[in-house]
């Protein structure tokens, strides 16, 4: 096609951070970014665990995860008992610049990681290799460098782009001293970072000059380039980055601390170029595939495990776009590294695969889009292009000097000549392992534990323990209920003190909630709080479990100290929000929500608390467009269709209502009511009220019901009202085939006490001041374990108020 | 367009622009027409430095 009118420009800017390009942004440093953002949308886009380049740029340049496009870790299996750097070769599924071969569309595609060997599309491919000055281990002079095979397609364009290629050994003192002002102190022989700053500047520089030519001699629809200097540079010299970090050398703070921002600046300036290359018909989309902690969060220490370095990135990349029909100066929430092939597709009005895992970002364009869908683009039968053939003696050569970047970089350890053919097939083994864990790793994060778990029990080595598969190992059990399991690897990891006491004392307590012990499991999460009081995740789980208990003061202080310590830990607004709900703080309790989905949009139950505030606040019609919008990131949670069903019939939308009514009905099997709290007068004049309203309620705390089978497991067994009074020592026992929802009623201790005490005056019974006692224990067990239910619905009950009384009339008929 | 490619000049403000044959970042940021432009900057410079070249 070529001469279509709209074209794409992408970019990938590896590791790029939003939190430093705001601040050179603020400061004039990079006016091409913020002309783009001024005239386009920006947003967060969400990285992947395991947050790894090759395995993330995959993904975003197919749209699928990890464990579905094949590319895993930084070197892969060669078919011959050895390893290589990643390559195309193992890559299971289209990427876009097949889908758009196969509809016509012209590419250029250059130094996508991974992509060598290169394509035969339609268009100009260039591999993440061709600007490598290496061959094998040794560096080629500028006089003698070859250029390798399998780097460029079409071959023609060898001679013409091999000239565009700048060697590390040409850059200068002047193009080194942006970064490091005072590089003329440093010995360049000596010191070996300027060296690998030279190289650094030479690679991007050779990418960029790669890129211009082929946009400017080249007919194309497409023009896709990767980056991935803004990565090394930061890998190497954030820890220069201003502010000073505590464990640093003043002189060497001084020396290296424009390093980074240097970096920025010139991808600008080289941003600048291609923007000025381009028409206004043309759409720009920068991307990067994480960020990179680059304040308070930078680790001190990097873990001596590989990919160890993975530690410094952060969960968010950036997005931005600028084009026509798209919304100028807005954000977007939500995006995804896996969602940038999908946005791709809509662009062309190609069509998207509905076996992708990522979406087309709709809500950047400034019109409503129509997007497309075909089953898959593995079902497409057209030719989009096959690796090229290279020569194994070349093959060979690249591929170490590709490894052996690799191993400067810190991601794979190194394999020296010397060693042993013993050492050489444990080195094997080790690399092999390793993907494997990260094949499990991107399971977990696709949700299927029960994948990773095989995959971890497979590569977990009692006898040389790696704490990285327990962990995961004891996590995945834990999800999947496999309690003995995660009980079995924990009481190893205990006996053998690979973790710290902290550590091992939340997972314990995650055990322990998942057995409905919040005893045991708040005791545990105390002491661990109690050694490592600073601890993120100790401090949200511990969070959580006030929250369950409503000791809301307690859940907020540890929700607050997160905050403090990580102001974008989207999990610490959301606790801190469920804390001011409960306590009917609803205006404190919206603007934690809604920071928390700001942090992070993909946050279903976040969004359904907005959704439950809104509604409490009577702010019905906005209530329903976050139940809406909770819906479609969580279509399985019951509680949020009835919300929509209730708020429908509010608003007098009997049609909706009615929608929902049947998605609900088509999910339920046997739908039950449970109004449960401590028994005193608030319990029931809730139970009363509801009685009035001509509603028929089993049971209630002066005439406990009588249970068809006390003993037996199924306590509802033959029950046939819709809605009952249950003790909440008794809630724990219900079988998950009933769709229960709890009315939760929440009372004072002395309250009870005093209720309990007219009760048994008037059955003319002794009062036992212990019983007290057990009911609060039982109403604290009670809390803990609907607290550590998510797809419960509850409807707390603290004062029964007109709007209150409405909401909950709404709440028990459905 | 596959053969090798004449440098074009570089100006700067409407103004035609020198480029060092030490290089600078804004000639690398241009892509194709600064490393082509540097490289014969450098290369001029190379010819001029080199004793026996008649300069």
């Amino acid at each position: 096609m070529g001469n279509k009118k709209s074209k794409v420009l992408l970019i990938g800017w590896d590791a790029a951070d939003w939190k430093i390009i705001d601040k050179l942004m603020a400061n004039g440093l990079m006016p091409a970014m913020k002309s783009l953002v001024d005239n386009g949308v920006r947003g967060k886009l969400a990285t992947l665990d395991p947050p790894l380049s090759p395995m993330l740029w995959t993904s975003m340049a197919t749209g699928v995860r990890p464990y579905r496009h094949g590319v895993i870790g930084f070197v892969e299996h060669d078919g011959k008992g050895g390893v290589r750097s990643v390559s195309s070769h193992y890559r299971k599924v289209k990427a876009f610049w097949n889908m758009m071969t196969m509809e016509g569309y012209k590419s250029n595609v250059i130094a996508w990681w991974p992509s060598n060997p290169v394509e035969s599309i339609n268009g100009c491919m260039v591999s993440n290799l061709f600007q490598q000055e290496k061959k094998g281990r040794e560096t080629m002079d500028l006089d003698n460098w070859e250029i390798p095979e399998g780097t460029i397609y079409p071959e023609s364009l060898k001679e013409q782009l091999m000239e565009l290629r700048v060697h590390p050994h040409e850059i200068t003192g002047n193009l080194v001293m942006p970064f490091v002002p005072q590089a003329v102190a440093l010995d360049k022989k000596k010191d070996k970072r300027l060296t690998v700053i030279s190289k650094f500047i030479a690679h991007a520089t050779t990418v960029h000059a790669a890129c211009t030519e082929l946009m400017e001699t080249q007919e194309w629809d497409l023009t896709a380039v990767y980056h991935d200097a803004i990565d090394h540079f930061s890998h190497g010299f954030m820890k220069f980055h201003p502010p000073m970090m505590p464990n640093r050398d003043k002189e060497e703070y001084e020396l290296f601390k424009d390093v980074v921002i240097g970096a920025y600046v010139f991808h600008d300036m080289m941003l600048d170029r291609l923007l000025k290359m381009i028409d206004d018909d043309t759409t720009v989309i920068i991307v990067s595939d994480h960020g990179f902690h680059s304040d308070h969060l930078r680790p001190l220490h990097i873990p001596k495990v590989p990919s160890g370095p993975a530690i410094e990135h952060a969960p968010y990349g950036i997005f931005v776009a600028k084009g026509p029909g798209i919304k100028k100066g807005e954000r977007i929430h939500g995006a995804s590294v896996l969602d940038v092939t999908p946005t791709l597709l809509t662009l062309f009005d190609l069509p998207v695969g509905r076996d992708m895992d990522g979406k087309p970002l709709v809500n950047i364009f400034d019109h409503p889009k129509s997007v497309r869908y075909i089953d898959s683009w593995e079902n497409v039968d057209k030719p989009g292009g096959e690796l090229v053939s290279v020569s194994e003696e070349s093959l060979e050569a690249t591929n170490e000097a590709a490894l052996q970047q690799l191993v400067d970089l810190g991601y794979i350890d190194e394999m020296k000549l010397e060693d042993s053919n013993e050492d050489h097939q444990e080195y094997l083994k080790g690399i092999i392992k390793e993907n494997q864990f990260y094949l499990a790793k991107s399971y977990i994060s696709g949700g299927k534990h029960e994948e990773a778990i095989e995959i971890l029990l497979e590569i977990e080595d009692k006898s040389n323990p790696d704490f990285r598969f327990l962990i995961d190992i004891i996590n995945s059990a834990i999800k999947t209920k496999r309690y003995p399991l995660a009980k079995e690897y924990l009481s190893y990891v205990r006996k053998n003190e690979l973790m710290s006491e902290a550590y091992m004392d939340t997972l314990d307590a995650k055990i322990a909630l998942g057995l409905n012990d919040g005893e045991t499991a708040l005791q545990m999460l105390k002491s661990a709080i109690k050694s490592k009081p600073d601890a993120i995740e100790i401090l949200i789980e511990l969070g959580r479990l006030f929250n369950s208990l409503r000791e809301l003061t307690k859940a907020r202080d540890c929700f607050l100290k997160v905050i403090d310590k990580d102001p974008d830990n989207a999990h610490a607004y959301h606790g801190a929000g469920v804390s001011f709900l409960r306590e009917e703080n609803y205006e404190d309790a919206l603007d934690y929500f809604f920071q928390a989905v700001e942090k992070m949009h993909h946050y279903p139950m976040a969004h359904f608390h907005i959704g439950e505030t809104l509604a409490l606040m009577k702010e019905y019609q906005a209530a329903l467009a976050s139940f809406e919008l909770a819906l479609t990131m969580k279509p399985d949670l019951p509680k949020t269709y009835r919300w929509l069903i209730d708020l429908n019939e509010i608003l007098e939308n009997q049609k909706a209502a009615e929608f929902y009514k049947t998605k609900l009905n088509s999910k339920i099997v046997d739908e039950k009511v449970i109004i449960t709290g401590l028994p005193g007068e608030k319990l029931m004049s809730v139970i009363n009220f509801l009685r009035e309203k001509g509603f028929v309620i089993k049971g209630d705390p002066i005439n406990e019901a009588q249970w068809a089978n006390p003993l037996n497991n199924d306590i509802l067994e033959g029950v046939e009202e819709h809605i009952c009074y249950l003790p909440e020592n008794m809630i724990q026992n219900l079988l998950a085939k009933y769709d229960c929802r709890f009315v939760v009623v929440n009372d004072e201790a002395e309250n009870v006490s005093e209720f309990i005490h007219s009760q048994a005056r008037m059955k003319k019974l002794s009062f036992n001041a212990d019983l007290i006692d057990g009911l609060i224990k039982m109403d604290k067990t009670a809390r803990i374990w609907l607290g550590q239910q998510p797809n419960l619905d509850l409807f707390y009950v603290n004062n029964l108020d007109e709007s209150k009384s409405e909401l909950l009339i709404s709440f028990v008929k459905n | 367009m596959n053969k090798k490619q004449e440098p074009k000049e570089i100006k700067m403000n409407g103004k035609p622009f020198e480029v060092p044959p030490g290089g600078s970042l804004g000639v690398l940021a241009l892509g194709n027409i600064g490393v082509r432009a540097w490289k014969k900057a450098k290369e001029k410079f190379e010819k001029k430095e080199v004793p026996g070249n008649g300069k």
